[in-house]
This record gives structure tokens, sequence and C-alpha cells, in this order.
């Protein structure tokens, strides 16, 4: 958690959309944007400067007041893939209440998706989050284009470790909102732990996963 | 900065400061809006926080706004972060609406705007920031292993030099063991030379001797005979005078004397030569039970030209177990130590070799009663080419050769004063060795 002020009754979270360059990091967070409804969500604020590589991050925030009163702002950063941009990663992967990571589905995009969650292990460490206790979603997007891992060698990969795998296409618009879903559960999860969401802020894990995922029309 | 739990600094920066309406709207901003919105006909317009605090106005009088008043939200990241507010007693309709709408949504997208812009700047001078911090960071990091790998290099030169003097020493000992083994080399080929004529020769002289009392015989008989008549008197004279102008008698008297005293010649040359092959230990490789007081004393045998006129050699020595060493090795070492010794002084020079047995090690001493060696020179006179005498005199290898023996047969050899005056060298010989001390 980045900051809970129990005078103001505000907290703010932060999840982190995490994973190579180009695996469709800002386009899940543009299909939220176009998803879910205006209300609760501010402005997707798309840092970027030369190439549609993003060169700093993107940010979609969103906003929601617990029965208790208490003010809960909920940050969406996505970090640039580059490799030289590890210094932007950490500070922005500092202090996570939960990580997104989108690996491409491709198969030529194996040995890039294993750098990567590499990184993000490396940098977790760094940066002191445990990422046993770290609320982790995994997301394998791409799942239109040909070349593609089976979805059951995904499964097979990733089930030792116990974190959720969604399948998605961002391009398509879909497993987009399960991935953020899922984040925001898991997130309540370790949260409601710590904080007592349920009990002292009377927020049920559905009514803050419902609040953040409320969809367009 | 803070460390992890192993204690490692750990380097800690984020991004993403909160803000207010007050920090992403600067009052220029909004101050210019207001009044452009004052003249389009918007008049009692304020900006408050969301706790109704008036931020900024129109300028125009009015009273407060309150809480019926025509409002419209300022969002930040999605959250009220203000309002803009119509106060009581202005005038409305559409018109008034659509502004206020209009100025809303304006100052939603400036402070977007603006947000967008400080978190790009902040995040941007926070990596900047951070990154210096851990390349200065790194820097420590580097200077102290720059630092340790200095004094590395440091021990490592004196490492090097020691190592250096080391192969320099043993680099000089090979010589001088080649110099040793082709000197015994050749005084065993000299000695093999000198034996063939030495042998006929004490052989024939022993023949010669024999002959020579057959001889000395014939003419013992001989002269009775004449002396006892049967030759005329006149022939008796002659022969009598010629016996006494040849001096017969006293040649008789002294021919046994003459090959007696040439045998004992010859067999004292037989004798060196024997020491010399015996010093030379040339018919031996590697190694051999060995009594070292024989070895010194052979030793002894081989330098008898070295000893100054008028020196006393006192030897003191008690029984000493065999060992297995290499004597020839060893008959160097005593040569060193002894020569040494016979340069200590000119005149009155006494050199002292007691040997004997000390717990498991064989203890020998040389001790003369020369100028002795001064304390602050005890070890390094056993340095390669270290001498304390004339450039040319001493090689200044003898005790370093002497010194790489003694370790190399696991002992240890240490000068110390003679009582009186003088050096002794002590060396000290285990009698018995571990096999890793085994001579190479
Ligand atoms: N075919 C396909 N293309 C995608 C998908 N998601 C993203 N892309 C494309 O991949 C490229 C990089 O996406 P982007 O979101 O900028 O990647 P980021 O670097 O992770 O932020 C863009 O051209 C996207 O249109 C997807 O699910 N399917
Ligand atoms: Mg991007």
């Amino acid at each position: 958690m980045i900051e809970y002020d129990s005078e103001e009754q505000r907290m703010i979270l932060k999840f982190v959309y995490y994973g190579p360059a180009l695996s469709g990091k800002t386009t899940n967070l543009l299909r939220l944007h176009d998803l879910l409804a205006k209300e609760g969500r501010g402005d997707l604020m798309v840092l970027d400067t030369k190439d549609d590589r993003t060169i700093f991050f993107d940010l979609l925030p969103f906003f929601l007041v617990a029965p208790s009163g208490l003010k809960i702002k909920v940050k969406v950063y996505t970090v640039p893939g580059q490799v030289q941009h590890d210094a932007t990663r950490k500070a922005v992967l500092q202090r996570a209440d939960g990580v997104a990571y989108i690996a491409d589905s491709r198969r030529s995009e194996a040995k890039n998706n294993a750098e990567s969650f590499g990184n993000l292990e490396r940098n977790l460490s760094i940066v002191g989050i445990d990422i046993d206790k770290l609320p982790l979603v995994i997301q394998y997007n791409k799942r239109d284009l040909p070349g593609i891992l089976p979805e059951e060698e995904i499964r097979k990969a990733w089930g030792p470790t116990g974190f959720p795998v969604i399948l998605s296409s961002a391009l398509e618009g879909w497993g987009v909102v399960e991935t953020f879903r899922t984040l925001a559960e898991r997130a309540y999860d370790a949260l409601d732990r710590r904080h007592d969401f349920a009990g002292t802020h009377g927020l049920t894990r559905e009514s803050f996963a419902g609040r953040l995922v409320r969809r367009t029309g | 900065m803070p460390t992890d739990s192993e204690g490692r600094r750990r380097i800690v920066y984020c991004v993403g400061e909160e803000r207010s309406l007050r920090d992403v709207l600067p009052e220029s901003e909004a101050a210019a809006l207001l009044a452009a919105a004052s003249r389009a006909g918007l008049r009692g317009v304020r900006v408050v926080d969301p706790g109704g605090m008036a931020l900024w106005g129109s300028g125009d009088p009015g009273p407060p706004p309150g809480e019926g008043d025509p409002r419209r939200l300022i969002l930040l990241e999605g959250e009220p972060a203000g309002s803009v507010v119509l106060s009581a007693g202005a005038s409305r309709g559409e018109t008034q609406d659509a502004l206020l709408a209009l100025l809303a949504d304006t100052l939603t997208a400036i402070a977007h705007t603006n947000l967008k812009r400080m978190l790009t700047t902040e995040t941007h001078t926070e990596v900047v920031n951070r990154s210096y911090e851990e390349l200065l960071e790194t820097n420590r990091s580097l200077s102290a292993s720059e630092q340790r790998y200095r004094e590395l290099a440091g021990t490592l030169e004196v490492k090097v030099r020691e190592r250096t003097e080391e192969l320099t020493r043993a680099m000089a000992q090979l010589v001088q063991q080649e110099k040793m083994a082709s000197v015994g080399q050749l005084a065993a080929g000299v000695a093999h030379e000198i034996n063939n004529p030495l042998a006929f020769v004490t052989s024939n002289l022993r023949t010669l001797k024999k002959y020579t009392e057959r001889f000395l015989d014939i003419i013992a008989r001989y002269q009775r005979v004449f002396e006892h008549g049967g030759v005329a008197q006149q022939d008796r004279d002659d022969l009598r005078k010629h016996r006494e102008s040849l001096r017969l008698d006293a040649i008789s008297a002294d021919a046994g004397d003459l090959l007696r005293q040439t045998l004992e010649g010859t067999e004292r040359v037989r004798k060196i030569v024997a020491d010399l092959k015996g010093f030379s230990h040339i018919d031996e490789e590697g190694e051999a039970p060995a009594d070292l007081n024989r070895e010194i004393d052979r030793t002894l045998s081989v330098m008898t030209h070295e000893i100054p006129a008028g020196a006393a050699i006192v030897r003191e020595f008690s029984p000493l177990p065999v060992i297995p060493c290499r004597p020839g090795a060893f008959n160097q070492l005593f040569l060193g130590l002894l020569r040494n010794a016979f340069q200590a002084r000119q005149e009155g020079l006494r050199v002292t070799i007691r040997t004997g047995v000390s717990g498991d090690r064989i203890r020998i001493a040389i001790a003369d009663n020369g100028p002795g060696v001064p304390a602050d020179l005890r070890t390094r006179i056993f340095e390669p080419f270290f001498t304390t005498r004339d450039v040319g005199k001493g090689k200044g290898l003898g005790l370093t050769v002497a010194y790489d023996i003694v370790t190399a047969h696991g002992g240890t050899i240490i000068v110390e004063d003679t009582p009186g005056g003088g050096a002794t060298f002590v060396l000290q010989l285990p009698i018995r060795r571990g096999d890793h001390d085994k001579i190479r």
C-alpha cells in the first residue's frame, strides 16, 4: 500500500501491469478505459514520448468510497518493458499492492517473457516485496494470434506456482476485465487481512471488485 | 538509506505522489479562466475545495456559496477534488449552466494535463536522481573493492618479491649444486686417473723394496766372504775404499726407510683419492644412511689445505645415529660451514666441532673464535649473495646453500655467539623425518 491516512480516511493503492515490451500492457489499460464506466475512474494517462513503446508509464486511476467513508484511490500503472528502463520499473514497482504480469502468448516471445519475469522477481526483491505474499495474476495475451503456446502447456508451466492464469486478447477486448477483477479480488484479500476492510469499513470483496469493474452501458 | 532483512542497502523511490487541486491548478491559470467566464456572463462563480472552502473566485462581489447553489465537480484522477459553484443571487439560466459545465470540464482537463506533466517530471527527476544515487552507491562499493584490490596488490607485490627471492635462492643453489656436482665429477675423474698409476707405482715400489732387500742381502754376503780371506789384500782394500766412497753402509741403512716412507706416501695419496671420491659421493644417488660424524671427518680431510697454519681444530664428537640423507649435500653443507669458520680469523684460530643428540634431533655446532655475526645480520647471512667479507673472498652462497639443505631436511640452522667471542653455527636435524619432508 502506498499511503493510508486514517485521519483523512484516505487510502491509495497501487496495481502494476508488468511484462516484456509490446506484450500489450498499454492496450490492457486502453481496453479497461473503454470497457469500464466513467463513473469512479479517471482518465487514462499515457506518459509516452517518442515511439509507441512506453517510455515512462501509463496510469489509469480509480476512485471509490467505502461504506465507512474511507476513500480509496486505486492507481493502475504499466511499466516500460524495455531493458533500459529498469530504473523506472523499480520506481513504479515500489510498494505495489498487486501485479498483473502480461505475457505475449507467441512461442517466439517465450524467451522475452522468461527474462521479464526474472526481472520482476529480481526487482521485487530489490524493492523489498515478497513475491509469495504479493497478489499476482498472470495474463497470457494475444490469444488471437497464430503461433501461440497451447493453453495446456501454459497451465502445466504455471500450475505449480498457484498464480491464477488468464488468457486474453487485449486487442479484441476479452480477458482484460477478468484479469483486472482477479487482481482486485486477490488484492482485496491481502488488504482485508491487514486493514479489516469488511469489518471496519463495511467493504466486501464483492463490492470492492464490483466498484472497480463497473461495465459501461 | 533503508536496508533489507539481510542488511543490504535498498534504494527506495516511488512515484505517484498525491496532489491536491491547488497543486495541479495554479492560481494564475484558474483566475484567468474564472475572469473569462465572468466576462462571458457567469458572474459570481467560485472554485471551492471538497470541504466547501472557497479557493478562487472571479472577483465579483456576492455572498459565499451555499448548499443549494448550482455546482459542477472538478475531478482529479476520478476523485472529486473540488467544484465550481455559482453563489446565491447570481443570475442563472441555460447559458450559465452550460458555462458552468464548460468551466468545470476545462478545469478538470487543465488539472489532468498539469498532473500528467508533473508526474512525467516527477518520474524523470526521481529516476534520474535515484539512478544517480545508485551510481554513487555503485561508485562507493567500487572504490571499496578497488581499495581491497589495491591492498591485495600491495601484499601481492610482497609475495612476488618473496617468491622471487626464493626462486633466486633456489636458482643459485642449483647453480651451486651443479658446480659441486661437476667439481665432484672432476674430482672423481681425477681420482680415478690417479688411482691407476698410483696402483702400479705402489706395487712396483713394493717389488723394488723386496729386490733392494735381496741386493743388500747378497752385498752383505759378498762382503763377509771378502772380509774372511780368499781375496788379495790389495783387492780387499780397493773394494773397501770404493764401498766407503759410495757410502754403501749409510745407503743400505737408508734404503729400507726410503722405500717405507715412499710407500707411506703412496698410501696417503690413495687415502686422499678415496676421500675425494667419498666426499663427492659420486657413486651414490638420492638418499643413503649416513653417519654425520664420518661425513664431517671426510669433509675435513679434503679441506686440510684450507686450514690456516697454527689453527686448532677441536673435534668433540658424540656417537650419532645413522640417518637417511643425501651425504653429498651434507658434505657441501659442512664444507660451507667449515670454510666459513676457517676464514673467521688469520692467526690463533680455534674451531670447535661439537656433535651430539638432543631429544629427537641431531645437534651439530661449529664454533669459531672470529669476530662473530652482529645480531641484526643473523637472519640476513642466509640470504643469497649476502656476505660480510670483501668482494671476491666469500662467494656469499655457502651459508645459503647450508640453509637450504638443512631446511630441505626438515632441520634448522641458526647462528649464535661463541662464549668468549666468535660465531657458532648450530644445526638441528630431525632423526626421523615425515614422508613429506623427504628430500626432493
Ligand atoms: N494481435 C494482438 N495484438 C495486440 C494485443 N495486445 C496488444 N497488441 C498489440 O501489440 C502492440 C504493443 O502493445 P502495447 O499495449 O503498446 O504493449 P506494451 O509495450 O506492453 O504497452 C500494439 O501494436 C498492440 O496493438 C492482442 O491481444 N492481440
Ligand atoms: Mg506500453
